[in-house]
């Protein structure tokens, strides 16, 4: 028996679009949380090179803390598990969905719910921060485009006080 | 708003994303068993609460993740220092 699956997202799949600022639903990525206490053990299994200052990104890794990574890729793309190895790679790809806010008012949207000065922030940095209450991770694409990851379940919260915002 | 400089992310970063964990330096006796009631209750309950200067255990939460240590000011609430954990007391 075929099984159809059927993705119901949180929020639209229709862009938002205001006055200098656009806020879409990314489609569907790969998503690992990372952990442990020697990054060469990553690097020697996964083959690649991992950031080693928190808040740096390369290659969809990105560093949050000092034990730890949040690796995004295509969907459907697999990596090794890493038995055996004093690593913890978790499959995270559904836990949250990512937003891409872009446009010259892109920051703007951002600083109204999170505290953090994005002025600073440069292009290609990573971080876990809030907005207002909600916890997400922020990653600046380029200098007008963020991705925006969110808790499933915080998602349709962010996605109203976002468009609310940028419609002022 | 505070900005808390956490020694992990060496950055200072909005107070939102930081969470109290009670004071810092306690540490657990190693023989439980082996504690009186009185040396136990003051392990699990009994705290310095000054008024003034503080060591405190704090977590960046909602950034890092760390747990590390601060000197702060209960009076007027300026943090003095923060370093981390497992580092000797200030």
């Amino acid at each position: 028996m075929s099984e159809a699956l059927i993705r119901y997202e949180p929020v639209s799949d229709t862009p938002f679009v205001a006055e200098g600022v656009r806020i879409s639903l990314a489609p569907p990525m790969q998503r690992h949380a990372l952990r442990a206490r020697n990054a060469e053990d990553l690097e020697g299994l996964l083959k690649v090179k991992i950031p080693r200052k928190i808040g740096a990104s390369q290659g969809g890794i990105m560093c949050l803390g000092p034990d730890e990574w949040y690796f995004r890729n295509q969907a459907g793309a697999t990596i090794p598990t890493g038995e055996g190895l004093p690593v913890a790679i978790t499959d995270v790809s559904e836990r949250s969905i990512c937003l891409i806010i872009e446009g010259p008012r892109a920051s703007e949207i951002l600083m109204s719910g999170c505290p953090l000065d994005l002025g600073q922030f440069a292009v290609g940095r990573a971080t876990r921060t809030m907005y207002e209450t909600v916890e997400i991770i922020i990653m600046r694409e380029a200098e007008d485009c963020f991705h925006v990851e969110v808790w499933r379940s915080f998602s349709a919260w962010l996605w109203i006080a976002m468009t609310t915002a940028a419609r002022h | 708003m505070i900005l808390i400089h956490c020694p992990y992310c060496d950055e200072k970063r909005p107070e939102i994303e930081f969470a109290n964990a009670g004071q810092a330096h306690i540490a657990r006796p190693f023989d439980p068993s082996g504690q009186s009631d009185a040396d136990w209750e003051a392990y699990l309950f009994i705290r310095a609460n000054p008024r003034g200067r503080h060591h405190e255990r704090w977590r960046h939460v909602h950034g890092c993740g760390r747990f590390f240590n601060a000197v702060r000011d209960t009076v007027t609430d300026k943090f003095e220092t923060t370093y981390k954990a497992g580092e000797p007391r200030r």
